[in-house]
């Protein structure tokens, strides 16, 4: 990893990352005033038979109590956009975009291995995604003290959502790196790794509504990511563990094939 | 049809057999070529002869189909990055980061390389380029702006090799003379600059010796004066009186007597046909001076390519 292209590479993200990171935090404080606010009313809603309880739910999340409420939080499609903004936006464009605009031939005409620009950009995407994540839960926590409900949950077990939370955008982050060192430009990088994200984010959302196919939410890398159940001390390492194969395959994938590539001179 | 390359121990660039294949396209054929410390390399070709393939080759960015290279006595295979550890490399229509300002740009760019940007106030002052225009973002710069900051991105560190691809491109003529004087510094230190371009007359004010490629193929590697020898020159001759007799002045051809008027071409040595021509009786001589342009040619005759190859 080379530090002085981390560095500049954080600085290119600084005022979107600012932007993201203040709307992250918003958002997570928004959800337990939601929960508090709306939770009884959600429930008188489902007892009463009126909606099926299904669409009570979203994904692994409810609004039923206040691990769910975070998990529905995190799950939202606004954290996703949030996160996705790092997650997928910036490394499908990492090197594939850098390619298209002629930018890589300049970097990768100092002496820096083609490995170690993959790992200084994936570093990066690492570091901006955890950083809202950690957005994301400040602000759940800030939402969680202002309302007074810190004790329902288990606070010391925030550290391992966010671990849980940041190895499933790694394992997005490296789908996108490995495409980026794979297309010579960046909308394709960009394309199969949002579909791969709304595939899995189909998976886990479908399983949810309709519960006859709930076994497809086993194929979601989502569905392996539940701060509710980390919150209620029943984590399950086989999450940890499938996130980090998801993460660890497209990265042996990019460090072999990226070195190899031809990269000739952009068009 | 060109000199056997020999791959000297002090040779900077070596290739052998260097061959690169895009599918079925045939980027670089077989190419053996040595470039030697201290000279400055002239690699020409038009679009599309494979120039660029050859030094993104060298540089690693792409992998040979078969042969071998060198570059600084390193593999260019298994040693990449410490050749361009050592090596200053502008690329052919290089595009710079529009958010830094250019100052922001060679400073990235200096620490990348991790190696002291000794010459960059020197380039600066002689490419014109001032702090406060350093300071401006190098979305707000010219191409020519772009182009000279491609320059001093290349040498600012003072490498052991430069790797040039079409470096005055850009440049306003003005600037073009301040990077010819920039070659020549370079030359007079003993620095190698293997430089590629399809600007001709460029070629032949700075380089020492010249490879000419075609299609991926090397179809001469010389040194600039032995092939400017070679050219036929137009010759234009006015006497008092009789006309000379000219018929035994070797490699002289296609003679037009016009009255007391003459024109024909010259092929070969100048000297053995001034000593013919001397005599009283002569008034007035033209010898136009052999451009590289016409042996370039020569080795484009009927090949569209030579069109996009400027003088």
């Amino acid at each position: 990893m080379n530090l002085r292209l981390l560095v500049q590479t954080l600085r290119w993200n600084r005022v979107r990352l600012l932007a993201v990171v203040i709307a992250a935090f918003g958002w997570g404080a928004l959800i337990p005033i939601i929960y508090v606010n709306f939770s009884a009313a959600f429930k008188e809603l489902a007892n009463s038979g009126a909606f099926p309880k299904e669409l009570m739910n979203f994904g692994s999340g409810s609004l039923f109590t206040l691990p769910g409420a975070l998990t529905l939080g995190l799950q939202h499609p606004l954290a996703i956009a949030f996160v996705g903004m790092f997650a997928v936006g910036s490394t499908a464009g990492a090197v594939a975009g850098a390619r298209e605009r002629g930018t890589l031939e300049v970097l990768l005409s100092r002496p820096l291995s083609r490995r170690t620009v993959y790992l200084t950009l994936g570093g990066a995407s690492v570091i901006l995604v955890g950083v809202v994540m950690a957005a994301l839960l400040g602000g759940q926590l800030a939402g969680m003290a202002i309302q007074g409900v810190t004790g329902e949950v288990d606070l010391w077990q925030l550290p391992l959502v966010f671990a849980n939370g940041l190895l499933l955008w790694c394992a997005f982050a490296a789908f996108g790196m490995a495409a980026s060192v794979t297309f010579d430009r960046g909308a394709p990088a960009m394309g199969l790794t949002m579909a791969y994200v709304l595939i899995n984010y189909f998976l886990e959302i479908l399983g949810s509504l309709w519960r006859d196919v709930d076994w497809s939410q086993q194929y979601s890398l989502f569905h392996h990511f539940n701060p509710g159940k980390i919150l209620t001390g029943t984590a399950d390492a086989f999450d940890f563990v499938l996130l980090a194969l998801a993460t660890l395959v497209p990265v042996i994938y990019a460090l072999i094939v990226f070195p190899r590539r031809d990269l000739a001179a952009p068009s | 049809m060109h000199s056997a390359p020999v791959s000297t121990p002090e040779a900077v660039i070596a290739t052998q057999a260097l061959t690169k294949h895009y599918g079925k396209v045939q980027a670089l054929v077989d190419l053996t070529l040595d470039v030697r410390a201290g000279e400055i390399f002239g690699f020409l070709g038009p679009n599309g002869s494979g120039k660029s393939t050859l030094i993104r080759t060298l540089l690693g960015f792409l992998h040979p189909t078969a042969g071998s290279a060198t570059v600084l006595g390193l593999d260019i295979a298994a040693d990449s990055v410490q050749i361009r550890a050592r090596t200053g490399y502008l690329p052919g229509g290089i595009v710079l980061y529009d958010s830094l300002s250019g100052a922001g740009v060679l400073d990235f760019l200096s620490d990348l390389q991790d190696s002291p940007p000794v010459r960059r106030e020197e380039l600066c002052e002689k490419l014109q380029m001032p702090p406060s225009v350093l300071r401006r973002k190098v979305r707000d710069y010219s191409r020519g702006m772009r182009q000279k900051i491609g320059v001093i991105q290349a040498l600012q560190h003072d490498p052991e090799l430069a790797i040039l691809d079409e470096p005055t491109e850009g440049l306003d003529p003005l600037m073009q003379q301040a990077f010819y004087g920039i070659m020549d510094e370079l030359r007079a230190q003993g620095r190698t600059v293997f430089f590629s371009s399809h600007v001709l007359s460029e070629v032949e004010r700075i380089c020492d010796r010249v490879a000419i490629i075609r299609a991926g193929q090397l179809m001469a590697l010389q040194h600039v004066s032995e092939l400017l020898d070679r050219r036929k020159r137009k010759v234009e001759l006015r006497w008092r009186g009789t006309a000379p007799d000219l018929s035994t002045i070797p490699g002289l051809a296609d003679v037009v007597v016009n009255g007391d008027r003459m024109r024909a071409t010259l092929l070969g040595e100048v000297a053995p046909f001034v000593r013919a021509i001397a005599s009283p009786s002569l008034e007035d001589l033209t010898i136009e001076p052999a451009r590289l342009e016409e042996a370039f040619l020569e080795y484009y005759a009927g090949d569209d390519a030579s069109e996009e190859v400027r003088g």
